[in-house]
């Protein structure tokens, strides 16, 4: 039996009036890839944060490891990796050093933490330019520092929103290999994303969420089954039930 | 329904330049309209009242320099002020017209930076079919718009209130103001040029660094040129003869940039002639200037070239084997956690290298040496008396006076203070995810904010008391006195304004000086001014008092310890623990 590295109970979160996501409970477990899909503002974003502890949910609870993301949140975010949308990075600092930093703050052995940091450099091709300030970087090259930086102390969950957006498609092969080895080493693997090709082609199960609902999670064949349509591709799935067929429909008319 | 889409958009490919300089304008004139309508309301009637006050201030300056200037045509003043007063007038246009020039090639660099390389906008404006030129003409209005609306605000009453005063030929008025829109064109043209040049060696985000840096500095140094020149510029000669003088030799024809001016005064005193001819040629000039820059400008730009750096990026080898988490750890720095280390050696790094941070942190450098020279230039020595003050009185004072000098240390290290404890935890901005998502104590994290804060403005007031020391002839006693109470002192102020940072965080800005913590920022700033005194005086007041009542001084100092430690101890750790709370929501948004 996998392990459940990640649980979300009942997770809620209201700004006011307004739920930014409703009740969504599932489960991500050791050795697979989960795939979060939905439609922009759907609450994609906003439960990854909860999930890594950068937002506070209004109600329910989030297990990471096994640890309480409230209660027991060092020992969480010790177990846990995250690659955000937008690769904020401190830009005066050079790669290497951005990598040792962080190194640092997980307390990693200093002569594993510059290993492990070269290992990453020379694995995201970023080793040239590693003696360079973060602000002299590309976007791609930043995605790949974020995700450098989300690796250094070999998370056993990984947390990634958008980590394929801005990268050149070596890049993003490279990456999605990366994250297929993880999952393979037994660790959790989340990421959301826009590109249903990819969350297809490498996710082992994938959540549908839209307007803050989860409104399926299962693999492929569990999703066709689950919509009445019979649609086959995750394109004409994920638009069966997010509504955004008649758009769809729409479109194909204007061709 | 595409059939007429397409055909406006080819419509907007063909439209010409004014009109697609117009719809840019408009453009922005609608986003200075849609931030006014949304801004609040105190603040729409703050900006309401701030303009009144400005066209009130304008219209003050006309009526002032009408009356003035029609002061000094009487021949009593000028008798009495002994100076050919009609030359010093026939300068005014020359001096405010060159003022706008150089005024607008500097000032809109840094607009026309921002504007070109920096707003992101520019290729969203080069892919739609408005011509290039219009984009660069709307761009360079923009640019050089704010600032000539200020220079108007002075330049136009004082040089109609010139004409006025010495009934000038009507056609004056008029040809001020095209002047004025002629030169302003010509800097802004000229500016965009040294704009393409200097992105060609530096980055524009790194070239923005430097000129925020250089405008950080100068600024500081103006604010405090009043201060050195009153106290080390008392031999110079600022009589009016000499200021008449300096004008006439300014005022030289040979200047391209006097004939505005010089044209002005001739066509005002109805000589055609040389009037028409040299308004004429600046006209002409600043035209083909204009036109010459912003062909060359927007050539650069579309070609690549302004933004192809020429200099190879030196990689910096040192950085690397200085990275956080590796540099060597001193004395008891070494038995400081791991994550520890690593922030106060990644924010020793990233205030260094952010040029815009730095001239924050220089600016109290600056202030303490200028302050500390101008205390020195006066003896220090307290004043002599007649003689007829009590002995304990004598003595007590001092006390006091020797130990004032010290303070000067404390100021200089609640200005830096101010900025490294005050915006301790801001500074991290939209990097904070990447300490809150690590499993970093709280505890850990409050502490290297305080040390990043604490320990240089440490080592700089102790530079500081050891110069003042040395100048002042303190005993070692007093100097190890001081030292111990400045070190209580700012760790209690280093407590009070980081709490205060804490409690007023912001991780939202983009330029490093627009950080500061609001309110919050303000509130701790006001508490520590008065925290200072009172917790230095704990120090200084039991050694006055052990004079005063004859005491042995020994009795003074332990005192002095014992009340100052604890208020600033108390000071350094208990707004700290009140916040810590705070610190773990930080960025939990």
């Amino acid at each position: 039996m996998p392990e459940n590295l990640i649980e979300a109970r009942d997770l809620a979160k209201r700004y006011g009036d307004k739920v930014a996501v409703n009740n969504v409970s599932f489960e991500v477990y050791g050795g697979e890839v989960f795939g979060f899909l939905g439609p922009n503002g759907a609450g994609k974003t906003t439960t990854l944060k909860m999930i890594v502890g950068l937002l506070q949910p209004t109600s329910g609870t989030v297990h990471v490891a096994g640890y309480d993301v409230q209660t027991q949140s060092r020992l969480a975010k010790a177990a846990c990796g995250y690659v955000p949308d937008t690769p904020n990075l401190y830009a005066k600092l050079t790669g290497r050093e951005l990598l040792r930093f962080v190194g640092d703050l997980y307390d990693l052995d200093r002569t594993q933490a510059t290993r492990r940091a070269e290992e990453l450099l020379r694995m995201f091709e970023l080793a040239n330019a590693a003696d360079d300030t973060v602000d002299s970087y590309s976007h791609g090259m930043q995605q790949k520092t974020s995700l450098a930086a989300a690796l250094m102390h070999d998370p056993k969950v990984l947390v990634l929103d958008e980590p394929t957006v801005g990268l050149d498609p070596k890049s993003a092969r490279l990456i999605k290999d990366i994250l297929r080895q993880l999952a393979e080493r037994g660790a959790a693997v989340m990421l959301s994303t826009h590109i249903l090709e990819i969350a297809e082609r490498m996710c082992d199960r994938i959540g549908i969420i839209n307007r803050g609902e989860l409104i399926a999670v299962g693999t492929m064949d569990e999703l066709r089954m689950l919509d009445k349509t019979g649609q086959t591709s995750l394109e004409d799935i994920f638009l069966s039930l997010t509504g955004g067929a008649e758009e769809a429909a729409i479109a194909d008319v204007l061709k | 329904m595409n059939m007429r889409s397409n055909s406006s958009s080819m419509r907007a490919a063909h439209a010409g330049i004014l009109s697609s300089v117009w719809k840019l304008l408009r453009l922005r004139l609608r986003i200075t309209y849609n931030s006014f309508r949304h801004a609040k309301l105190r603040n729409k009637i703050g900006m309401i009242f701030l303009w009144l006050l400005l066209l009130g201030f304008a219209y003050s300056l006309f009526l002032l320099s009408r009356w003035l200037l029609g002061l000094v045509h009487s021949p009593e003043f000028a008798r009495y002020a002994g100076v050919d007063l009609q030359g010093i007038l026939a300068t005014i246009p020359t001096v405010t017209l060159t003022a706008l020039f150089v005024g607008t090639l500097l000032t809109s660099f840094g607009v026309l930076l921002q504007a070109l390389y920096l707003s992101g906008d520019m290729d969203f404006l080069l892919a739609t079919p408005i011509p290039i030129r219009a984009v660069f003409i709307a761009k360079l209005l923009q640019a050089v718009l704010p600032n000539f609306a200020l220079f108007s605000l002075f330049g136009i009453p004082m040089l109609f209130g010139l004409g006025i005063s010495n009934s000038y030929h009507v056609s004056y008025y008029p040809l001020v103001i095209l002047l004025m829109i002629f030169l302003a064109l010509a800097a802004a043209g000229l500016s965009s040029l040294l704009v393409m040049g200097v992105v060609r060696i530096l980055p524009p985000r790194r070239a923005a660094e430097i000129l925020g840096f250089i405008g950080a500095m100068f600024g500081f140094a103006c604010s405090q040129i009043g201060n050195l020149a009153s106290s080390f510029g008392r031999n110079m000669d600022f009589s009016g003869t000499r200021i008449a003088g300096l004008l006439a030799l300014s005022n030289t024809g040979w200047l391209p940039l006097n004939w505005a001016g010089q044209g002005l005064v001739a066509l005002g005193e109805s000589r055609w002639l040389s009037g028409i001819l040299l308004v004429g040629a600046t006209l002409g000039f600043a035209a083909i200037t204009f036109w010459f820059a912003l062909v060359t400008a927007q050539r650069l730009y579309y070609s690549g070239w302004a933004g192809m750096q020429v200099v190879a990026r030196k990689k910096s080898k040192r950085a690397s084997r200085r990275a956080p988490g590796t540099a060597t750890r001193i004395g008891l720095l070494r038995l400081l956690p791991k994550p520890v280390m690593a922030i106060l050696q990644k924010d020793f790094l990233t205030l260094r290298r952010d040029l815009r941070s730095l001239s924050q942190l220089i600016s109290p450098l600056i202030f303490g040496v200028i302050y500390t020279l101008l205390l020195f230039r006066g003896s220090g020595d307290p004043p002599a008396g007649r003689g007829e003050a009590p002995d304990w009185f004598t003595t007590s004072f001092r006390v006091v006076l020797t130990y004032s000098s010290v303070g000067m240390s404390l100021f200089v290290g609640w200005m830096l203070l101010s900025r490294l404890a005050g915006m301790g935890f801001s500074q991290e901005g939209k990097n904070y995810w990447m300490l809150k998502v690590s499993p970093i104590r709280v505890i850990h994290l409050m502490a290297s904010k305080f040390l990043v804060a604490y320990l240089p403005t440490l080592g700089l007031a102790f530079v500081f008391l050891t110069v003042i020391s040395i100048m002042q002839g303190l005993s070692i006693l007093e100097f190890i006195y001081s030292f111990i109470a400045i070190v209580m002192c700012l760790a209690g102020m280093a407590g009070m304004l980081l709490s205060f940072g804490v409690a007023g965080a912001n991780f939202t800005w983009d330029d490093p000086r627009k950080m500061n913590s609001g309110a919050m920022g303000c509130f701790g700033q006001i508490l520590t001014i008065i925290y200072l005194p009172l917790s230095f005086g704990l120090f200084i007041a039991p050694l006055g008092l052990a004079q005063f009542l004859e005491f042995p001084l020994i009795y003074g100092y332990l005192a002095g310890l014992v009340l100052g430690s604890t208020f600033a101890a108390g000071f350094a750790i208990i707004p700290l623990w009140l916040v810590r709370r705070r610190v773990e929501r930080l960025g939990t948004e």
